[in-house]
């Protein structure tokens, strides 16, 4: 901080959340802002209602086309460069969502471009009596399978693993394990793996710390469903 | 879907809005493309970053253009006049009527009517830092008020717009 006593201001740190989005803060301030918001919940929150209620004042500015060039000057900086953007394979998430929300300007009459080559598949994973929420997801280009974790609590002392039991076989293959306290666990699965992925069943078991010690299932399959293209609702 | 397919779309959907928001805020095209491109490039890079837990992903998309509007902004202006904000231009807003209540998002119409239980200054004053990055510094040139002064102000106005949100 600056030396000054952050409450000679008034409403303190809620005061200073919605001075940071809105990017009043001097520069010193903004820095002690930043460093205590990663930390404290409550604030990430104000931030986020704030960013929700002023992003609100955007409403009444009318949608204007872009010209084709910056379409054109954006994709010739992103792919010109040999490596791909790290996290990009998330934007089909981001996509579904932005399809998803009820946006009224929105155009939303067309229908998604069709998938051209192997099709992203999902499968969503609910254990209702333990408050348990994930969302698996194969995205075939990147090889990359995630599970988002979008609800319930991470056992104590035991691990969450992922199987894949393709279609037509009987004997899980292990994917790896969900990643605690991360929102979304994301596993590069290697080829031979990966081509057994389309038409699978995913399956989530408890195991013990550090995964399965046999290599197959040991305790309890939480929860399963059948990969499919379709995009979920809670994309 | 490929990445690159899923990105066309996603551009496709939301690059009307958001060079709305530039050009607010820039009122310069050649600038604002700019701003565009800035925050496209950013989504590609960043899409990890959002929170799939957290906001809509539109508030997020509008965020990023908001802010990369004003950092151009606010480089581009550092040292000029703002218009200035006096007191007695501004009459409270009109209620909007009952259709564009019905248009608007549950947060647009809340915010709208707590801006509305502000001073009318205090509210301009809000809007222009959001929709064009004033600084405490402009505000105070603007109203001509000290600027601990402004910023006492506009902080109690924040926390009177929290109270009134959180209703």
């Amino acid at each position: 901080m600056t030396g000054r006593d952050e409450t000679d201001l008034p409403g303190g740190w809620e005061a200073a959340a919605a001075e940071y989005v809105l990017g009043l803060l001097p520069e010193a301030e903004a820095r002690a802002f930043h460093a205590r918001l990663g930390q404290d919940r409550d604030l990430q929150r104000d931030v986020e209602a704030w960013q929700d209620y002023f992003s609100t004042l955007t409403d009444e500015i009318a949608p204007v086309a872009p010209p084709p060039q910056v379409l054109r000057r954006i994709e010739a900086r992103l792919y010109g460069r040999r490596r791909r953007g790290f996290g990009s394979s998330l934007l089909p998430y981001l996509l579904g969502a932005v399809t998803a929300g009820a946006l009224a300007w929105a155009a939303l009459t067309t229908g998604l471009v069709g998938p051209a080559e192997d099709p992203h598949l999902y499968a969503e994973l609910r254990v209702p009596d333990r408050g348990l929420d994930m969302l698996a997801h194969w995205s075939p280009e990147t090889g990359t399978f995630m599970v988002r974790w979008d609800g319930g609590d991470y056992p104590d002392d035991r691990a969450l693993q992922i199987w894949v039991i393709p279609e037509g076989a009987e004997t899980p293959l292990s994917v790896g394990l969900i990643a605690r306290g991360e929102g979304l666990t994301s596993i590069w699965l290697p080829e031979d793996l990966a081509a057994q992925v389309p038409g699978a069943t995913v399956a989530i078991s408890e195991e013990p710390e550090g995964g399965s010690p046999t290599g197959l299932p040991t305790g309890p399959v939480l929860a399963s469903g059948l990969l499919d293209a379709r995009i979920p609702a809670s994309l | 879907m490929g990445d690159r397919a899923s990105f066309r779309t996603l551009y496709d959907r939301t690059s009307a809005k958001l060079f709305g928001v530039c050009l607010r805020v820039l009122d310069d095209r050649t600038q604002a493309e700019e701003a565009l491109q800035d925050v496209f490039i950013k989504v590609w890079n960043n899409a990890g970053q959002y929170r799939v837990n957290g906001f809509s992903p539109m508030t997020w998309l509008i965020t990023l253009a908001r802010n990369a509007a004003v950092d151009r902004r606010r480089k581009r202006d550092a040292g000029r006049r703002p218009e200035p904000i006096d007191a007695a231009d501004f009459v409270a807003d009109p209620s909007p009527g009952p259709a564009a209540l019905l248009e608007a998002r549950a947060e647009a119409a809340a915010l709208g009517a707590c801006l509305r239980e502000l001073p009318p200054d205090r509210a301009e004053m809000v809007r222009r830092a959001y929709l064009e990055g004033a600084t405490y510094a402009e505000l105070s040139t603007a109203t001509g008020v000290k600027l601990n002064t402004v910023r006492t102000w506009l902080r109690r106005s924040l926390m009177q717009l929290r109270e009134c949100l959180s209703r």
